[in-house]
């Protein structure tokens, strides 16, 4: 079972990969999404099966389709391909930046010595168990969470509406 | 299946640093933001490599992952909601063009 | 199904239980969907007081036959300005969340290809993703119209998935799992296996409309077919399209529109469940057949709508689903709480049902947009 490990693992940061080096950027919108697909895959394979349902049903049902609308409304009439260049003077920051953090995080992985493997027989929390965690010890998080989405909705509208008025 | 805790961890790393690479390098707004949720992905997946491997029979960790997962997707509606609304502004959405507050 | 091969070793049984359900999906339901387009097409027909296709076999049997051959030999035109990448993808992202829809759906008394443990909402994910179809479609051609048409698509099929996803909900929380197995086998039992379906409660029967109303919307037809219609917008997202990509947007539309039949069919109207399903496999097979002939109902149902109602509006349908259909599925939810806790059978139906019809008579005098004045009438002297 360590191939599907790979192919998925292969999947996922070729998505990412493509996502921030493409220059179309509907490509790179398509190649998120078979980003948050190895990702999902791999909640799969780690058993945790509800958070792999949650993030395709959010990340590729809502992220990805706001990012087309965004990429929609944001480009010029005759619809050109975006700047020429397709990373700028930045591009030695940026990898510099990533380079140095992936070593450190080596490093430290390096170093500890982690636990191989699950301990056997134990069971996987059932969606049950999460749906009660939510409203008995969750209760408080779960309704914040329920007003910062309503606050969210409302201010993505209210910063993206047109304004209708202008001079009074 | 006998994968090692760190392969789970070397490839959300990885990711991570291709996020990081892609938020500080790209001059488009969008893909600014892209990067930006690559990192939460990466971040949300260590999370729950964690919870596979030591604390299995809890829902804490899983708690955290959803609550986690939706702050992204708000967060990612109000930063594209601010992407349209600064392209009205200035009609377009390249970070360079955007000096107003230099100097 | 595992008994019978309880003697093979171990990797036999996994390539089996891998190979069975995928050639049987792949086999049967594009089938089905062969057959339904003709069905559809006789049926559109005798609603319409003509005949349907009867030329190329006899009633016209080989007319799928002769569809498919003639869309697999059509050239295939791309727009010289297209995204070709893009473009070529579109019709198999419309294809893949439709077949991976029939995983979770059980076609007999445990008869289901995956059973997984959040089954219900792996079949919301997965029609969600279908969204992306869509505006790629649209987006590619490089067409106003063809983006015209694709926008109206997703503010459609994004507007109704809440009230569809919410009216299950009410069905979940009846079951207490989000398993398409439990929720089938929470239907069984009763007089003849009949009388347990939740269609037959009244947060059932309000829950069954508004699935219904969400899932003819979601796979666009009926009322619902702005996005595809050849009088608006030409033909929408899939203009560019001919040939055998035409043919492949059409099966993941009505694939997808037989696999939410078969969810709704596993969540209100019983499932597999029947006079005479039980466990073995004579009982099984006769769950087979219920199944089936509650499929093939479902949707005779949606080509019947499709045939006699008009098509709403833009606007009426926004405002249909956003000021109508989410706060019914959400009073719809108060009143599966309301059926579980009163305890005493006769006042739990009466509260239920008093509940649900006073709140649409109130929204639907909410919602409502023109106050029409009361038709009259001129008759030919």
């Amino acid at each position: 079972m360590e191939l599907i490990f790979w192919i998925l693992s292969a999947i996922t940061v070729l998505g990412a990969i493509l996502a921030i080096t493409l220059r179309n950027l509907i490509h790179c919108v398509l190649s998120l999404i078979l980003f948050f697909l190895g990702i999902a895959g791999h909640y799969f394979l780690l058993r945790a099966d509800f958070i792999a349902a949650v993030q395709i049903l959010i990340y590729i049902g809502a992220v990805a389709v706001l990012m087309l609308f965004a990429i929609m409304l944001t480009r010029h009439v005759t619809g050109d391909e975006g700047p020429r260049e397709v990373l700028g003077g930045k591009w030695w920051a940026g990898m510099g930046t990533a380079v140095i953090i992936a070593g450190l995080l080596w490093a430290i992985i390096r170093k500890d010595s982690l636990a191989q493997t699950l301990p056997a027989g134990t069971a996987a929390t059932s969606v049950a168990e999460i749906g009660k965690a939510l409203v008995a010890n969750w209760v408080v998080p779960f309704e914040a969470m329920a007003v910062l989405l309503t606050a969210a909705l409302i201010g993505a509208v209210v910063i993206a509406l047109e304004e209708v008025i202008r001079k009074r | 299946m006998n994968i090692p805790l760190d392969h789970y961890l070397m490839l959300s790393a990885f990711l991570f640093a291709i996020g990081l690479c892609g938020a500080l390098a790209r001059k488009n707004a969008i893909i600014v933001l892209m990067g930006i949720e690559i990192m939460f992905n990466a971040g949300i997946l260590n999370l729950i490599v964690f919870w596979h491997y030591r604390y299995f029979a809890s829902v804490t960790a899983q708690m955290f992952a959803i609550f986690a997962i939706s702050i992204a997707a708000a967060e990612s509606a109000i930063g594209l909601a601010l992407v349209i609304a600064v392209y009205r502004h200035y009609k377009s959405v390249t970070l360079d063009e955007m000096t107003s507050l230099k100097g | 199904m595992r008994s019978w091969f309880a003697n093979a070793p171990d990797s036999i049984l996994l390539w089996v239980s891998i190979a069975v359900p995928i050639l049987f999906i792949v086999s049967v339901f594009p089938g089905i969907f062969a057959y339904t387009t003709l069905v559809e097409r006789k049926a559109l027909g005798r609603i319409q007081n003509r005949l349907g296709p009867n030329r190329v076999g006899r009633w016209g049997i080989l007319q799928p036959i002769a569809d498919g051959l003639k869309l697999l030999t059509k050239e295939d035109i791309v727009p010289r300005r297209a995204d070709a990448f893009v473009h070529f993808l579109a019709p198999v992202l419309a294809v893949i969340p439709s077949v991976l829809l029939f995983a979770v759906v059980p076609i007999g008394l445990g008869l289901v290809p995956v059973d997984l443990n959040i089954g219900i909402l792996f079949a919301f994910a997965i029609s969600t993703a279908s969204v992306l179809a869509l505006f790629m479609g649209g987006w590619a051609s490089r067409n106003k119209f063809s983006l015209l048409g694709a926008m109206r698509a997703v503010a459609q099929v994004v507007s109704y998935e809440v009230p569809m996803v919410l009216s299950a909900v009410a069905v979940v929380m009846a079951v207490g799992s989000l398993s398409t197995l439990a929720i089938a086998k929470a239907q069984s039992g009763g007089f003849l296996n009949v009388t347990r379906w939740f269609v037959f409660r009244p947060w059932g029967l309000v829950g069954f409309v508004l699935f219904t109303i969400g899932a003819m919307a979601e796979s666009a037809r009926t009322p619902f077919d702005i996005p595809e219609a050849e009088s608006e917008i030409i033909a929408g997202y899939h203009t560019e399209y001919s040939g055998f990509k035409f043919a492949l947007f059409q099966l993941g539309e009505y694939l997808a529109s037989i696999a939410m039949a078969g969810i709704t069919v596993t969540m209100f109207l019983g499932g597999y469940n029947g006079p005479g399903s039980g466990p073995g496999i004579f009982g099984g097979l006769i769950s087979m057949f219920w199944f089936f002939l509650k499929l093939a109902c479902m949707i005779v149902l949606n080509i019947w709508i499709r045939g006699t109602w008009p098509r709403v509006r833009v606007d009426q349908l926004m405002g249909f689903a956003w000021k109508l259909l989410l706060p019914m599925a959400i009073v719809n939810i108060i009143g599966v709480g309301f059926w579980h806790y009163i305890t005493i059978r006769p006042l739990a139906w009466v509260v239920t049902t008093l509940w649900l019809v006073i709140w649409f008579m109130v929204l639907t005098k909410l919602a409502a947009t023109e106050n029409v004045a009361p038709r009259t009438y001129r008759y030919a002297s």
